[in-house]
């Protein structure tokens, strides 16, 4: 268990320090976060829609495409010299390796958020009453379920020969199930739309911040556990 | 055998199809309009076609990281394929009969979603295939894909509730012939996708074989 | 000179590999290929590209897993216990697995704390001084010529006190004066009781730090023996030949 936390830390240690020094992903990440932003700004003047509605969904679409910029790196920085092979050589479980990697990547994405999120409050004029504390909790498990598809994946298209582009198809997709939740969520506890809750059963609709967070832990904890049980048969040969 | 399983889809594809237009209307209650739904016996069946390929899929992956034996590589890539044709009818259904009832094509409500994302998935893992050469790393990789792709299911059914639905519950049959039809129409559809399931495990594990061949 | 057959000369065996099988696809890289290798002993795979050099040293490593067959470490099984096997075991190769963006001694630390070293800090100074790289400790790992690289990554895989070094094709890319280094490194690491298989095109190289000598060809073992037995200079003017013919 010791051992666990040691190669955790030195892992995790070592990839922020390396961000840190070449500064290779994070400026990236922000710079396309906030012309997102900005893009979406325009549009949504444009189209004279109400900034209210479309705050939240261009937070998650910001996220999400900067997300992959993150990921990405996860596994090219240990491709290059083959670092990769060092690590499965070490007596670390791969399940530590995914979990550090998935901790490098929140942290990046948290990161990412404390630009980002403030220059979406501010553009679009959004004001969330105080529930500062639900906000973000709902960003941090929205975090993680990006994070967890997105590093699983990047090591999946490790070795393929397009490699960018088929992580943003898979992840967007994979991504849905959590998105919607995720969005719906940022309306109920922004006041954009109305919370309700409807009829019984399978088919009931469960419109309600509480059920949103609900399914949104569902996803991180299903998706969290299946990619850590799942890692090792990626890396492998 | 083979032949007999065409001949028997090929007899109930027919024969369903039969019944469902001489059958009359199934109707459907909508905002307190009666709609006919004869879209049922091709939609509906589909749609079970599509989910079940989902199973096959998480099946074929643990098997496959399981025995590491190509045989399930081969099974979840002919899922994943016949899950693309039944996800495409089951999308194109869906919208060709959206669009007189709801003056849309395509509206983003719980199941319209659910069944599109069935669709990505499956473009996702054949194109995640195409992409990697090596072949056990390819079929370890597609397991793990699918695996995921899988869980992904009900999760996507569960979460899609939390905006309204439109679409309608459930349709009711007028007699008990319309219920045998639907029940024999989704019988053929499955069939027909195991068959086509069976044949591109056949048709893979034939190239494979060539290939070897060819490299060797 | 007392010739035995080969498993007589062996008492204990620290690398054991079993009718060890690889195949991609259906094209076989590795067929039944059997091999002991004793304490202190230094082999050297010699063989031409595509022969299955790297191959049987990844699955020897446990980094690629046999189609069939075993490969047991310190009679250890590898695939079964990879947490006991892993720390028994050094691997370099013609990549450094080196991070280039940490410094010397950070790479070094990492490593070492992956493989919980003790004392970490003392271990590295001793081996960047005994590998002439001390001057260069604080450096990014990035600015290293090709010769410093290896040295370090040798530094990387012995780190942990390893009883077995893997090295796939060390000598690629380093000038003869590296590759000098390079064979007195190994040779210490001989000398203080390790093992050493090697893989090497460049028999001559080869031969320099191991005493045993093993050629693989159309996935299998072909010839070996023991350097005190064949007359050096006359085994690479035949290898050399061969390897020709087989291009």
């Amino acid at each position: 268990m010791n051992y666990f936390f040691e190669s955790l830390w030195a892992i995790f240690a070592k990839d922020i320090v390396t961000e840190l020094r070449s500064k290779q992903v994070l400026p990236t990440m922000i710079v396309l976060g906030m012309l997102i932003v900005w893009v979406m700004r325009i549009v949504s003047e444009a189209a004279s829609l109400s900034t209210m509605m479309m705050g939240p969904a261009v937070l998650w679409i910001a996220f999400l495409f900067s997300g992959l910029l993150a990921q990405e790196r996860s596994f090219s920085t240990e491709e290059q010299e083959d670092c990769i092979s060092g690590l499965l050589l070490a007596p670390v479980d791969p399940g530590t390796i995914y979990i550090a990697k998935l901790l490098v990547n929140i942290v990046m994405l948290c990161v990412f958020e404390a630009v980002v999120v403030p220059m979406v409050f501010l553009t679009f004029e959004l004001s969330i009453g105080g529930k500062w504390f639900e906000f973000m909790g709902v960003l941090l498990l929205g975090n993680i379920g990006i994070s967890s598809i997105g590093t699983l994946f990047s090591a999946m298209i490790q070795l393929s020969r397009v490699r960018g582009a088929l992580l943003s198809i898979l992840v967007l997709v994979v991504l849905m199930p959590m998105m919607i939740p995720a969005i719906f969520a940022l309306l109920f506890l922004f006041g954009v739309i109305p919370e309700e809750v409807a009829g019984t059963g399978f088919l009931a609709l469960a419109g309600s911040l509480k059920t949103s967070v609900g399914y949104l832990v569902a996803f991180d904890v299903v998706f969290t556990v299946a990619c850590w049980l799942l890692f090792g048969f990626v890396v492998q040969e | 055998m083979r032949r007999l399983l065409i001949l028997l889809t090929l007899v109930l594809l027919v024969g369903s199809t039969w019944m469902a237009f001489t059958l009359g209307e199934v109707v459907a209650v909508e905002n307190n309009i009666t709609v006919e739904k004869n879209i049922v016996y091709v939609h509906v069946p589909n749609a079970i076609c599509a989910s079940l390929c989902f199973v096959v899929l998480l099946v074929a992956g643990i098997g496959y990281l399981w025995t590491n034996k190509p045989m399930w590589d081969y099974i979840g890539a002919a899922s994943a394929e016949v899950g693309f044709v039944f996800a495409t009818v089951l999308n194109a259904t869906g919208s060709i009969f959206a669009r007189p009832f709801w003056q849309t094509w395509w509206t983003p409500s719980p199941r319209l979603i659910s069944s599109a994302v069935l669709w990505f998935l499956c473009v996702a893992y054949l194109i995640l295939r195409t992409s990697i050469q090596n072949p056990q790393r390819r079929a370890r990789i597609c397991a793990v894909f699918g695996i995921i792709a899988f869980l992904d299911v009900p999760m996507l059914f569960l979460s899609a509730r939390v905006m309204q639905d439109m679409h309608i519950a459930n349709v009711k049959f007028e007699s008990a012939w319309q219920g045998a039809a639907f029940g024999l129409s989704t019988v053929s559809i499955l069939l027909l996708a195991l068959l086509l399931v069976w044949l591109k495990v056949d048709i893979l594990k034939n190239k494979a074989r060539l290939e070897s061949e060819l490299t060797y | 000179m007392v010739k035995k057959s080969q498993n007589n000369r062996i008492d204990e065996s620290i690398i054991d590999v079993i009718s060890v099988s690889k195949s991609f696809g259906t094209r076989p890289v590795l067929n039944g290929v059997n091999l002991k290798v004793g304490r202190a002993q230094g082999v050297c795979i010699c063989g031409v590209n595509g022969a299955g050099k790297s191959t049987l040293l990844r699955i020897i490593s446990g980094l690629l897993e046999p189609s069939q067959g075993s490969v047991k470490l310190c009679g250890l099984e590898v695939g079964s216990e990879p947490e006991k096997t892993k720390s028994q075991l050094g691997v370099i190769s013609h990549k450094s697995m080196l991070y280039p963006d940490l410094s010397l001694s950070e790479n070094l630390l990492f490593f070492a704390g992956l493989y919980s070293v003790k004392e970490s800090r003392k271990r590295v100074k001793e081996l960047l001084e005994e590998l002439g790289l001390a001057s260069y400790r604080y450096d990014r790992t990035g600015i290293l010529s090709r010769g410093m690289l290896q040295r370090l990554a040798i530094a990387r895989a012995v780190i942990h006190r390893p009883a077995v070094l893997l090295a796939d094709e060390p000598f690629t890319g380093l000038d003869t004066e590296a590759c000098q280094h390079l064979i007195s490194v190994l040779g210490k690491f001989r000398a203080d009781g390790g093992t050493l298989v090697m893989t090497s095109h460049d028999t001559r190289l080869g031969l320099q730090c191991c005493d045993r000598v093993m050629v693989l060809d159309k996935a299998q073992i072909v010839f070996e023996a023991m350097t005190s037995e064949i007359d050096t200079d006359l085994f690479v003017q035949d290898y050399l030949a061969y390897a020709g013919n087989r291009d």
